[in-house]
C-alpha cells in the first residue's frame, strides 16, 4: 500500500513539475486525495517560494561562452614514466625504430601531403565564422562542428590545412556584423584559390517546436572559389559566411555559403 | 560477412552536442538549484553557466556508466556550489537569516519572498542529506525519480520512499494544514 502511495505521488509530483495543477491531480486519485492534498499543497508552496528565472541576458552571455570554449585537449603522458620507461636497453631500441619512423612519416608528409598551420595570436591570416540571416530566427540555438579547413595555393596540389582553436560555433550568435574567429595564425604568403571547411555535425533547437533536428551537409564540406592573397605584413582576415535556409520543398533546412559575404580582406598589423 | 551491429561509444564531439541541447533545457533549472543553496540570483546564474562550461572542459573524462549526463551537470553544479559556500564562509561569515535577495520587484513583495524563502530553507536544513539531495533534484533540478536514482546511485523505489518522508518532515516543519 505504502509503496502504491510512493508511486502515485511520485506521478503527481512528475506532472507538478509538467506544469498541471494541485487540483487535477487530486481529481485523478480521489481515495488518496486527503493524504495527497498536504504533501502537493508543501511542493507548491516550496517551488513558489523558490521561483527563480535567470534572465534571457545572462542565458546567452553563458551560453555564448559555452559555444566560444575551445575543448581541453588530451592530457600527455606524464614525464616522470617517461624517464622510467625510457632507461631500459629494450626501450632504446625501440625508441630507434620510432625515430626512423617518425622521420619516414614527415618526409612522407612533406612529399605527399598538405602541411598542418600551427595557429599563434600574432599571425598574418585569421579565419572567421560568420552567418547571414536566413531562417537562422527558426532556431533557438544552432551548433556547426568545424572539423578543419583546408586551403589550396595557386599551382600547387597541396593543401595547407588549419585545425580550428575553436571548432563549434552557434550560427544564431553571429548573424550579421557579428562573427567567431576559430583560428589565427602564420600561413605562408602567397595566392590561394580554394577554401574547404569541413563541417562535421549540425544540430539545432527549433523555437517553434523546441524539437532538436539534424542539418546534413552534403559530402561534409563546404568549398568557396574565389582567389585571395595572404601577404606576410598584413593580416589577412577570411570570412567563411554560411546561413541557415528552409527548403521549400519538404520544410527541411540545409545549410548555405553566402559567397557574396564571404571572403578576405586585409588589415595592419598591430605592432607587438 | 554480417557486420557487427554493436553500437560504439559516443564520440566526444556527440557528447558536446548533447552538452549544447541540455543547455537549453537545463541553464535555468540548475540556476534554480544552485540559487535555493546559496539564495543569490546573479550568483547562481553564474554558477549555472561555469556548471557546463566545466562540464565541456571535461566532456574527456564523462562516461555515462549509468548516471545520464543531465545528473552529472547536476553533481558538477553541487561541487561548485559547495564550493562557492565554503568560500563565502571563508571571506565572511554570514548568518543565514541575513541573506537578503535582490530583484525588480517592490519592497514589500521582495520581503514576503525573502521570509518565504528563509522558512523553505530552514525546513531543508532539517532533513538528511539524501532526503535533501532528493528534494533538490526532483522539485528544482526537474529530473525524474529515474534520474535521480541514477544520479544518487539509490533505487527508484529508494527516492520514492525518501521523497515521501522528506515532504512529510517538510509538512510538519511548515506546517500545511492536512
Amino acid at each position: 500500500m505504502a509503496e502504491d502511495f510512493d508511486r502515485i505521488l511520485d506521478e503527481c509530483i512528475d506532472r507538478i513539475n509538467r506544469g498541471d495543477g494541485l487540483a487535477d491531480c487530486l481529481s485523478d486519485y480521489p481515495a488518496y486525495s486527503a493524504k495527497l492534498k498536504p504533501l502537493l499543497q508543501s511542493i507548491h508552496d516550496i517551488q513558489k517560494a523558490c521561483t527563480f528565472v535567470p534572465s534571457a541576458d545572462a542565458k546567452r552571455a553563458a551560453r555564448q561562452k559555452l559555444h566560444a570554449a575551445p575543448v581541453k585537449r588530451q592530457p600527455g603522458t606524464p614525464v616522470l614514466s617517461f624517464f622510467r620507461v625510457i632507461s631500459t636497453p629494450a626501450a632504446w631500441a625501440m625508441v630507434a625504430v620510432l625515430i626512423l619512423a617518425i622521420v619516414g612519416t614527415l618526409m612522407i608528409q612533406t612529399v605527399f601531403n598538405q602541411p598542418r598551420l600551427v595557429p599563434s595570436s600574432d599571425g598574418n591570416f585569421a579565419f572567421l565564422i560568420s552567418d547571414d540571416p536566413g531562417d537562422i530566427d527558426d532556431f533557438e540555438y544552432l551548433s556547426v562542428i568545424i572539423s578543419g579547413v583546408r586551403m589550396q595555393r595557386v599551382g600547387s596540389n597541396n593543401w595547407l590545412e588549419l585545425t580550428p582553436e575553436i571548432e563549434t560555433v552557434d550560427l544564431t550568435q553571429v548573424q550579421g556584423e557579428q562573427f567567431q574567429e576559430i583560428w589565427r595564425g602564420h600561413v605562408p604568403a602567397g595566392q590561394y584559390t580554394r577554401v574547404r571547411v569541413n563541417i562535421s555535425e549540425v544540430k539545432g533547437q527549433l523555437e517553434s517546436t523546441g524539437q532538436i533536428i539534424d542539418i546534413k551537409v552534403p559530402s561534409g564540406t563546404v568549398h568557396m572559389l574565389i582567389p585571395f592573397e595572404i601577404t606576410a605584413d598584413m593580416v589577412t582576415v577570411y570570412t567563411f559566411d554560411i546561413t541557415v535556409v528552409r527548403t521549400a520543398n519538404d520544410g527541411t533546412y540545409m545549410l548555405k555559403l553566402q559567397i557574396n559575404e564571404s571572403g578576405a580582406r586585409q588589415d595592419p598589423k598591430l605592432p607587438g | 560477412m554480417s557486420r557487427s551491429n554493436r553500437k560504439s561509444a559516443p564520440t566526444i564531439n556527440e557528447h558536446r552536442i548533447q552538452l549544447f541541447a541540455l543547455y537549453e533545457e537545463y541553464y535555468d533549472r540548475i540556476a534554480r538549484y544552485v540559487y535555493v543553496h546559496i539564495g543569490d540570483r546573479e550568483e547562481a546564474a553564474d554558477i549555472a553557466g561555469e556548471v557546463f562550461l566545466k562540464a565541456l572542459t571535461s566532456l574527456k573524462s564523462y562516461r555515462e556508466r549509468g548516471v545520464p549526463m543531465q545528473g552529472w551537470l547536476f553533481r558538477i553544479a553541487h561541487n561548485l556550489t559547495v564550493d562557492y559556500v565554503r568560500k563565502m564562509n571563508k571571506r565572511r561569515p554570514v548568518p543565514a537569516d541575513s541573506v537578503v535577495l535582490l530583484g525588480n520587484d517592490d519592497p514589500a513583495h521582495m520581503a514576503e519572498k525573502n521570509i518565504a524563502f528563509d522558512d523553505v530553507s530552514e525546513a531543508m536544513k532539517q532533513l538528511t542529506t539524501e532526503q535533501r539531495d532528493v528534494i533538490s533534484l526532483r522539485f528544482f533540478g526537474g529530473l525524474t525519480s529515474k534520474e535521480v536514482g541514477r544520479t544518487l546511485g539509490k533505487s527508484d523505489g529508494a527516492v520514492r520512499e525518501m521523497q515521501r518522508a522528506a515532504l512529510e518532515r517538510l509538512r510538519r516543519i511548515m506546517g500545511v494544514q492536512t
